[in-house]
């Protein structure tokens, strides 16, 4: 693997991420009852693009390398989006959460690598 | 539980809508969206296969099959109703629970379209399950009680 196929692949990963925690930054927002229609408009905006940044840089890895080989990574990104979630949106994290993720990732590399 | 986590817990699953609205329900639904669309696009996208063409690597010609149209739109419910979901319940819950789409598009292509699961993949299988049940355990508890 190149060192440029290792950088599209972390950055598939961070622009997935940080898409879902602007949409459910956006999304969680309008809960409040004096919500502001714009900043929320921004969020979500943002998380889109994100998404859509994070798919298109696959799209592309998909045509050099195997789904197999690709989908590991993707399972990481339910350990990161808790452990982000945590950290920025101050989400409670329990044990039980974390070892939860913690399995659900370690299955889907078992899952891809057969 | 400690009491600390009840409150945190019964917050989360006491003060949302119900019935169709039910974040609960909207995550489910989101799931099986994403489900019947990946099974709908691996069979549309078999029904027009054309390995002869070099347009088909863009996938563009797969546009021509009426179950990947049906696919899209799949996967817009899906979108919608995920936004939904993350209105109400936390992504650390949330997130990982929507990865049990790991566990049925595998059962899924093995019941449906005979494909051939390895032992590994079953174990890989076996792990995702139990990480999704300690993720889901302290929902359904305090679900049990209310």
């Amino acid at each position: 693997m190149t060192l440029l196929a290792l950088v599209l692949i972390l950055l598939a990963l961070v622009t997935f991420v940080a898409g879902q925690i602007f949409l459910k930054h956006a999304m969680e927002s309008t809960t409040q009852t004096d919500f502001q229609k714009s900043s929320v408009a921004v969020r979500l905006g943002a998380g889109i693009l994100l998404m859509t940044i994070s798919f298109f840089i696959t799209l592309g890895l998909l045509q050099r390398f195997d789904l197999s080989y690709l989908y590991p990574f993707q399972g990481l990104s339910v350990l990161i989006i808790s452990l982000i979630a945590a950290l920025v949106l101050k989400e409670k994290l329990s044990w039980q959460l974390m070892i939860g993720a913690l399995l659900i990732t370690a299955g889907v590399v078992l899952v891809s690598m057969s | 539980m400690s009491p600390r986590d009840w409150h945190y817990w019964l917050d989360m699953t006491s003060n949302r809508p119900s019935g169709f609205a039910n974040p609960w329900l909207q995550l489910a639904l989101s799931v099986l969206c994403v489900l019947a669309s990946e099974l709908l696009l691996k069979r549309g996208a078999t029904e027009v296969a054309d390995p002869n063409s070099a347009l088909s690597w863009t996938g563009i010609n797969g546009l021509t099959s009426s179950l990947v149209w049906w696919a899209i739109l799949l996967v817009i419910v899906s979108f919608a109703s995920w936004l939904y979901v993350l209105k109400y319940i936390p992504l650390t819950v949330a997130f990982p629970l929507s990865r049990v789409v790991d566990v049925l598009v595998p059962i899924s292509c093995w019941l449906l379209l005979g494909e051939i699961i390895s032992v590994r993949r079953w174990c890989g299988i076996a792990l995702v399950i139990a990480g999704l049940a300690l993720v889901a355990k302290p929902v359904a508890e305090l679900e049990e009680k209310l």
